[in-house]
């Protein structure tokens, strides 16, 4: 099969994956409507102001759009960062550039951002830098050069100490009452988002997951070395950087809008890599989709289980994804360490 | 002529009886399409308030700690306060949704209002706060009738509780609202009036914000006379008093005077906050309660 069909047909079947799982997640929910209704809403033929309208069209299908816009983000953003490291247990949260951004928002919390399309962009700008700190950091902890991989996970993890820490300063100073939503916020949760902010979401999100793509194919040169990259014509540190910004930018959009949500980038990329292969053309659209699938599995999970209240998304992306990680070390990436 | 007046007000008040718009306890407009018949309660206090007013009938959804009175119970539930179900509201079709800014998020209320449902806030950091929230909460369900009896009475047994404690010296109080870390009411608080109302000076009176976190040192060196350990429901578990015993220092503990007093009474602001006050006042003067 040539390399446009494998890509054609991997899309193809994520796709409808994706679309199950969103067919799932559209006919869930704590309010108890029947399918029969849900498909009434969407076709247009319930009224615009019946329960079933609204539940459907105006709270499952929009979170709908964020949770699959978060996953993608994240999954995309864990390859990314799996070949700028050349590192396969490298993810944004693994790597504390999630607990950077968190820390980011927090500030812009606490200085009264986060209302409005200007406050949403506000809080997405202080995510990005808090990313690119805590990523900047890890790279110059690790040593700059070659980074092996147990000093790279190492780095990752005292940066996302240090932010976590950082994040308890502000939280201690604030009052009672507002401590609840910020911790809230800190586990990672989905939900609706006005059109503005939704639109901002989706737009740095695709400016993220483009600027990975259109350098998917040095990526995977990027993969036999910097050197051999070099020779075969890559610019190797104009690459790192354009990748490091798509993939801050990735890890710090969904963290504006959806808070820390872990571990993401490390189940999809990694069981789409046994199922695809290791080429990076084929794997960021794939994980893009696939991503998007898991979260929104996660979140309709999260939304489910103890309806009417809510679980964290966040809670059970970790439930999931701490046991993969260990799973991995213990098996696969045995001999890196 | 008065009588034209009168007549003029009263079609004033009829006529946009299809969109009557109020302001809500944060100064924030909200426009209703007719008088709530509806209500999401988001707030247990609000949801005592509804009860005590006999207004229940318009109460169609509550929040998981809303367990006051028991007949709240049996409301069907939407969540946590933090954590209420979006989908499970709307599905209740609310005209009202009745929320706080001290307990609930405010992305909850901007996406409550991006389906069109009005969110009215309330919060209460003075007793004068409480009896603004019951006539509000009166004049809304149409209930002022119950509310004029209903604040008489609560008004009545707080000047009751003011004249037992009037002639008494003012002992210094810790009130302790969680323990570890240590979490005390401050400037702003409710619970910080009703010390003083109750015949005690709180230690942490002064202290910024609502509910400040406060230093153990700086508890033990202002040496309060009596402590007060609030506990919150039965599901926080029993109070630990063994902490403080150590502290032989404080003249409280040298006095025996470690009490524990009811959270659910002092920290919500539905009527029994009264309750909570005559508590509050037997536990810091037991002598004028005789």
């Amino acid at each position: 099969m040539s390399p446009r069909a494998r890509l054609a047909a991997a899309l193809g079947v994520l796709t409808l994956v994706l679309l199950a799982v969103a067919a799932l997640a559209l006919f869930l929910g704590g309010a108890a409507i029947s399918p029969r209704a849900v498909l009434a809403a969407l076709a247009g033929r319930a009224g615009a102001q019946s329960v079933e309208s609204v539940v459907t069209l105006s709270i499952r299908l929009p979170r709908i759009a964020v949770a699959a816009l978060a996953g993608g983000a994240l999954a995309v953003a864990g390859v990314a960062f799996q070949a700028l490291t050349r590192n396969p247990l490298a993810e944004p949260s693994v790597l504390g550039v999630s607990g950077g951004a968190a820390f980011g928002v927090v500030i812009a919390q606490s200085l009264g951002l986060g209302f409005g399309v200007l406050g949403a962009a506000g809080l997405t700008a202080f995510a990005f830098a808090g990313a690119v700190v805590a990523a900047g950091a890890v790279y110059l902890i690790a040593g700059a050069g070659r980074l092996s991989v147990q000093t790279l996970l190492l780095a990752g993890v005292i940066v996302g100490l240090f932010f976590a820490s950082a994040i308890t300063v502000v939280i201690s100073l604030l009052d009672v009452n507002r401590l609840g939503g910020v911790i809230y916020w800190l586990l990672g949760n989905l939900g609706t988002l006005p059109p503005a902010s939704l639109g901002l979401f989706a737009l740095s999100a695709a400016a993220g997951l483009g600027l990975v793509l259109v350098h998917a194919r040095e990526l995977n040169l990027l993969a036999l070395g910097e050197e051999a990259a070099q020779q075969l014509g890559v610019d190797a540190d104009r690459l790192k950087i354009r990748i490091f910004a798509g993939a801050a930018l990735l890890t710090a959009s969904v963290v504006a809008f959806a808070g820390p949500i872990g571990f993401v980038g490390l189940i999809v990329p990694h069981a789409l890599r046994m199922l695809l292969g290791a080429d990076n053309r084929l794997l960021v659209p794939a994980a893009f989709v696939g991503g998007a699938s898991f979260l929104l599995a996660a979140d309709t999970l999260a939304r489910s289980i103890v309806a009417p209240g809510e679980l964290s998304v966040g809670v059970i992306t970790s439930f999931c994804g701490a046991p993969v990680f260990v799973w991995l070390l213990r098996t696969r990436y045995r001999a890196l360490l | 002529m008065p009588k034209l007046l009168v007549l003029a007000a009263l079609l004033g008040l009829a006529a946009p009886a299809h969109a009557l718009s109020v302001r809500d306890m944060l100064g924030r407009e909200v426009t209703l399409a007719a008088p709530p018949a509806r209500i999401v309660s988001l707030v247990p206090s609000v949801t005592e308030i509804l009860f005590a007013l006999g207004a229940e009938d318009r109460l169609v959804g509550v929040t998981d700690f809303c367990d006051y009175p028991p007949a709240a119970r049996r409301k069907p539930r939407v969540g946590g306060m933090l954590t209420p179900s979006l989908e499970v509201i709307a599905a209740l079709r609310p005209d009202l949704v009745v929320a706080t800014t001290e307990g609930n998020r405010e992305e909850t209320f901007a996406q409550l209002r991006r389906l069109g449902v009005p969110v009215y806030l309330v919060a209460a950091h003075h007793l004068a706060d409480v009896w603004d929230a019951i006539a509000r909460l009166g004049a809304l369900t149409g209930r002022e009738a119950a509310a004029g009896p209903l604040l008489a009475g609560l008004r009545a047994r707080v000047r009751a509780v003011e004249q037992a404690v009037a002639p008494r010296p003012r002992p210094r109080v810790l009130y302790v609202l969680w323990p570890e870390p240590l979490i005390v009411p401050g400037r702003e608080s409710l619970v910080t009036e009703l010390i003083a109302r109750a015949g005690g000076r709180s230690i942490t009176a002064a202290e910024g914000s609502d509910y400040p976190r406060f230093g153990l040192e700086a508890a033990v060196a202002r040496a309060p006379e009596v402590i007060l350990l609030a506990n919150h429901s039965a599901s926080a578990g029993p109070i630990d008093r063994e902490r403080w015993r150590g502290l032989t220092s404080v003249p409280a503990i040298r006095a025996g005077r470690l009490h524990a007093v009811d959270g659910d009474l002092l920290h919500r602001y539905g009527p029994r906050v009264v309750d909570g006050l005559e508590r509050l006042a037997r536990a810091i003067h037991p002598e004028a309660f005789r």
